[in-house]
């Protein structure tokens, strides 16, 4: 039966009011063109259902690799962070332990000097920024050491350190110049303020809580001046020294001031 | 197999690695220039010491401060590891780190997280 024949008569036989003769013929026709391709069709929808499955597969495979590198690459982040964590802390050790003294947690000496330069340098820009410069020193130290110990001369230290600390204003420096010599920097402060605060520091001094019941207050002898516009720090420095010589020299547990122009004051 | 013997420069750690006993050791800071080159020789050395021999392998460390490529090839390290320790075999870390510095200690134990091994951080005596 001839292809556009055929499937005229397929037509015509699911159009026919009653069932033809020969119904069972093109049925049969029918069944025999389109076997073969039933087959094909059961094994493309087989082979489309196995790569279906095997896509899905890999793609699961894939996600679950990729989680895994987004689980190894957030911890790797995390950790790596936390380094740079621990090596800010430790710069920030290092800086610290540079410009601290270790025993009281004063400023040191270094830390000291640059913060002096940059007061110079501001007073040097505008002579009413001056600052005033203070040497203290404890008295009869040596003695401390001697009959009480090292260990404890280094207790009286930090007390008097925590008490002249005790009385400076936020933008006050105290630092640790030397054994038991403090170098003390006031910014905006002159003469009147200085002697208010020198005042101060011996009474601090004095009352200091101390660690050990045996051990009699020390006191501190101060020597004090003022930085002139444009002079260099060493020279501020050597006055106060001067001063502090002389406060020494006056009989200890006072407070000397030595003008810029180099007059004794009290 | 050779045994690795590096001593240790400001940006790399001590490396050594003893064949007969399973052992390896790293000590110091991890930043190198060319980390994959660096950590290459010793992932080969993990690498064949676990699939030829049988022993047991250790990790003694005191690595301080290690760079995002260090932590990367460590936790590759220990992965591989882990996946030895899975299939039977017998490893272990030991981690020890300076007491002042106990942040490292804590970092240890962010790697340990995922290691089901043996994996000790202690203090250094």
């Amino acid at each position: 039966m001839p292809a556009d024949g055929f499937f005229q008569r397929v037509e015509e036989t699911l159009q026919a009011p009653d069932p033809p003769d020969d119904w069972r013929e093109v049925i049969r026709e029918l069944y025999n063109r389109y076997r073969g391709q039933t087959r094909l069709l059961d094994r493309l929808t087989h082979i489309s259902d196995r790569f279906q499955s095997a896509e899905r597969e890999r793609g699961h495979g894939c996600l679950v690799r990729y989680e895994r590198q987004v689980r190894q690459l957030e911890k790797i982040v995390r950790i790596s962070d936390q380094y740079q964590n621990m090596l800010r802390d430790l710069k920030d050790r290092l800086e610290h332990a540079a410009n601290y003294d270790a025993l009281t947690n004063l400023p040191n000496r270094r830390y000291m000097m640059r913060r002096m330069e940059e007061a110079a340098a501001e007073a040097r820009r505008i002579p009413e920024r001056t600052f005033a410069l203070m040497l203290a020193d404890i008295d009869h130290f040596k003695a401390i050491n001697d009959g009480f110990g090292h260990s404890a001369g280094d207790l009286v230290l930090r007390a008097i350190a925590q008490a002249m600390k005790s009385v400076l204003r936020e933008y006050d420096i105290c630092a640790r110049w030397g054994g038991e010599e403090f170098l003390l920097l006031f910014p905006g402060c002159f003469e009147d303020c200085a002697e208010t605060v020198a005042e101060r520091l011996l009474k601090a001094v004095a009352k200091a809580p101390l660690p050990e019941e045996r051990i009699v207050n020390p006191t501190i002898s101060i020597g004090y001046t003022l930085h002139r516009s444009g002079e260099h720090t060493d020279e501020t420095v050597r006055r106060a020294d001067q001063a502090l010589y002389r406060a020494k020299d006056k009989g200890r547990n006072c407070a000397v001031f030595i003008s810029v122009t180099g007059s004794l004051d009290r | 197999m050779n045994d690795i013997t590096i001593s240790q420069t400001p940006n790399t750690p001590a490396v050594s690695t003893d064949y007969a006993r399973g052992v390896i050791t790293m000590a110091g800071d991890s930043y190198p220039e060319n980390p994959f080159e660096f950590f290459k020789p010793l992932f080969e050395w993990v690498n064949r010491y676990l699939d030829t021999e049988t022993g047991p392998l250790s990790l003694d460390l005191e690595l301080v401060y290690l760079n995002t490529s260090s932590i990367r090839a460590m936790m590759d390290i220990f992965d591989r590891m882990e996946e030895a320790h899975r299939s039977g075999r017998t490893v272990s870390v030991r981690w020890l780190y300076d007491p002042e510095n106990d942040r490292v200690g804590e970092l240890a134990e962010e790697f340990k997280e995922d290691c089901t091994f043996p994996f000790v951080i202690a203090p250094r005596e």
